[in-house]
């Protein structure tokens, strides 16, 4: 090979390289804070987790997120909810086996952001619901255990029927109940958040492991 | 007819492999050496650029520990202590001072913020003082408070973002549960003010229940002298004052010693690379001794033929150098978080600042020491005796 042709081979790799290197202006994502303390809660058997990341500019780009909001019922609105946002999903293991995730997804409630982290099996089930953070006046009510018990077992087909637009659904979705009906608009904030949740684990983790694209 | 250059790039070509380990190694010393004084300027520059966007030079506090202080400025914080309000009148009058602002910082305790709950920090500002000492200041949304008064708030960009937060929502001080507006979202600045929400310092005094503020932000007067500012600032009575200068210093020192450190590493790899080159350039000398000869006796003149292997060690030094400075654009960032994860505090924004000016110098160097180095090779093959070297083996 040709020695100028060699070394101008070697300029271009690194340029590519450093192409792809460059840090995007990420938006901000939704991560466990204290990630070692809460897999042990939400799955007291597990002796690890694995932390991936996740994005739909990444995954499927536009025709993705096109594809989500069709199935959320509603589009991605504000300056936030964005197709770069990175989703953590935290794969839980026990011993070699892997036995579930843990997903979390930021959503806009009335006076702040609102975290809202589903645990979930090999099958996609509900295993416990948590609003790691909301600012509201009734906060207590919406992230006390006894409202998270009510999703405990449903999976997103039981969120199909559930329109966040309009805050009506069937099924499960129809007696999950508002412990605080002064804050309506959180309550309905937290189901939109976790029907775009369980969306998301579905495209992201569990439709690759059915083996559909 | 076939330029000096010309020969001499072929002569390189005749051992690859040797003339490519050479370029390595001046490519290798030439990254290192431009990007530790990219580093050398750029870690400079952003803590200037840090404290030129904190706005103010000096701020006045009430007495307590200066190490918290000084992380309260760079890091973001919470007051220590109150001041009574009326200081600011008192230091608005000094000579030195162009312009004065009165903070209120005030943290409530959200317990909806995970699991033990958090802390939510506000900052009280003057809408009529404030903006003035942050003039870099762009909004992504909306603007300033409207009045001194209002129960409104403008959000640094990641506060927002965390909070989800547009011009015209809501946000809820947890603790005194009291509503504010959001009028104003800002763009990002890379520094503290990221992370902070702006509220009317009437409005955050009437939440917290005090008419006192904890901190003043002075911006001297261009020419006036601030150590003299300072000593005065120093009469008032149970206040301490932080110059951005005083903790500037402080940060550099702390980083003088691993500078000298990695820039002595820099010295000794490109000394390593120029023995590199002297040894390349020597061997092929001595390789072409009988060849030199007959140059000679065709009537090569000895400053033709020294000018000749120093050509050699300038398309060397040149092309390892460019190579080596194009490696320190490439991997700026690379070095970038590399020096963030070693460092104790970095600033915002660029820490290896690499430009055309500084590529240039550094080439310059590495181009004369190389040449210092190619005389040696380029003497002795300036000295060949035509007919000993024709006839040797």
């Amino acid at each position: 090979m040709n020695f100028t042709a060699f070394l101008l081979k070697i300029l271009i790799a690194l340029l590519l390289l450093f192409v792809m290197a460059g840090p995007a202006l990420a938006a901000v994502g939704c991560d466990l804070n204290d990630p070692d303390r809460d897999v042990a809660r939400f799955f007291p058997d597990s002796s690890g987790y694995k932390t991936t990341y996740m994005s739909i500019d990444k995954r499927g780009g536009e025709a993705l997120l096109r594809k989500i909001e069709k199935r959320l019922g509603d589009r991605f609105h504000g300056i936030y909810e964005t197709i770069d946002v990175p989703y953590t999903i935290y794969e839980i293991h026990k011993g070699s086996q892997k036995i579930g995730y843990i997903h979390g997804v930021n959503q806009k409630g009335q006076f702040g952001g609102i975290q809202v982290f589903a645990a979930l099996d090999l099958n996609g089930r509900i295993k416990s619901f948590y609003i790691q953070k909301m600012t509201s006046r009734w906060a207590k009510k919406l992230r006390d255990a006894t409202f998270g018990r009510q999703f405990t077992g449903m999976t997103l087909r039981d969120f199909e029927a559930y329109d966040p637009a309009t805050g009506r659904g069937s099924g499960k979705t129809a007696e999950l109940r508002n412990p605080a009906p002064e804050a309506e608009q959180d309550f309905r904030a937290s189901l939109r958040a976790l029907k775009k949740n369980l969306i998301l684990m579905d495209e992201f983790v569990y439709s690759t492991e059915r083996g559909k694209p | 007819m076939i330029s000096r250059f010309q020969i001499a790039y072929k002569n390189l070509l005749r051992k690859k492999a040797r003339t490519l380990l050479t370029l390595v190694g001046i490519m290798l010393s030439s990254w290192v050496l431009v990007s530790l004084l990219g580093f050398n300027r750029g870690y400079e520059h952003a803590l200037n650029r840090d404290i030129d966007n904190m706005g103010y030079q000096l701020m006045v506090m009430a007495k307590g520990c200066p190490y918290e202080a000084a992380t309260m400025m760079l890091q973001g914080g919470t007051g220590l202590r109150y001041i009574e309000q009326s200081m600011v009148d008192a230091i608005v009058k000094k000579p030195e001072v162009d312009k004065v602002t009165p903070i209120l910082m005030q943290a409530f305790f959200d317990p909806d913020k995970g699991d033990g709950g958090g802390i939510a920090g506000y900052f009280g500002v003057e809408a009529a003082t404030f903006p003035a000492m942050k003039p870099f200041f762009r909004f992504r949304q909306g603007g300033w408070f409207r009045d001194e008064q209002a129960a409104e708030a403008v959000m640094g960009y990641e506060a927002a973002e965390l909070e989800q937060r547009e011009v015209g929502d809501m946000i809820l001080v947890p603790e005194k549960n009291v509503e504010l507006k959001v009028v104003g979202i800002l763009e990002r600045t890379g520094g503290q003010d990221d992370g902070t929400i702006f509220v009317p310092l009437k409005t955050l005094q009437k939440i917290s229940a005090t008419d006192k503020i904890t901190t003043i932000g002075i911006k001297v007067k261009k020419d006036a002298d601030s150590t003299k500012l300072e000593a005065s600032l120093y009469m008032l009575p149970d206040v301490q004052v932080v110059s951005f200068t005083q903790v500037k210093q402080t940060i550099m020192k702390l980083i003088a010693t691993a500078r000298v450190m990695v820039l002595s590493i820099a010295i000794i790899a490109l000394l390593i690379a120029m023995v590199g080159v002297v040894n390349t350039i020597l061997m092929s000398v001595l390789e072409r001794m009988q060849e030199i000869g007959i140059l000679k006796t065709m009537g090569a003149m000895p400053g033709d033929i020294f000018l000749l292997v120093w050509t050699e060690t300038l398309i060397l030094c040149t092309s390892g150098g460019i190579a080596g400075i194009g490696l320190a654009f490439i991997f700026a960032r690379l070095s970038d978080i590399l020096v963030r994860r070693i460092l104790p505090y970095s600033p915002g924004g660029e820490l290896v600042a690499i430009d055309m000016k500084l590529a240039l110098l550094t080439l310059a160097v590495i181009v004369v020491v190389g040449l210092l180095s190619g005389i040696y090779p380029a003497w002795k093959a300036g000295r060949v005796r035509p007919l000993e070297s024709i006839r040797s083996e």
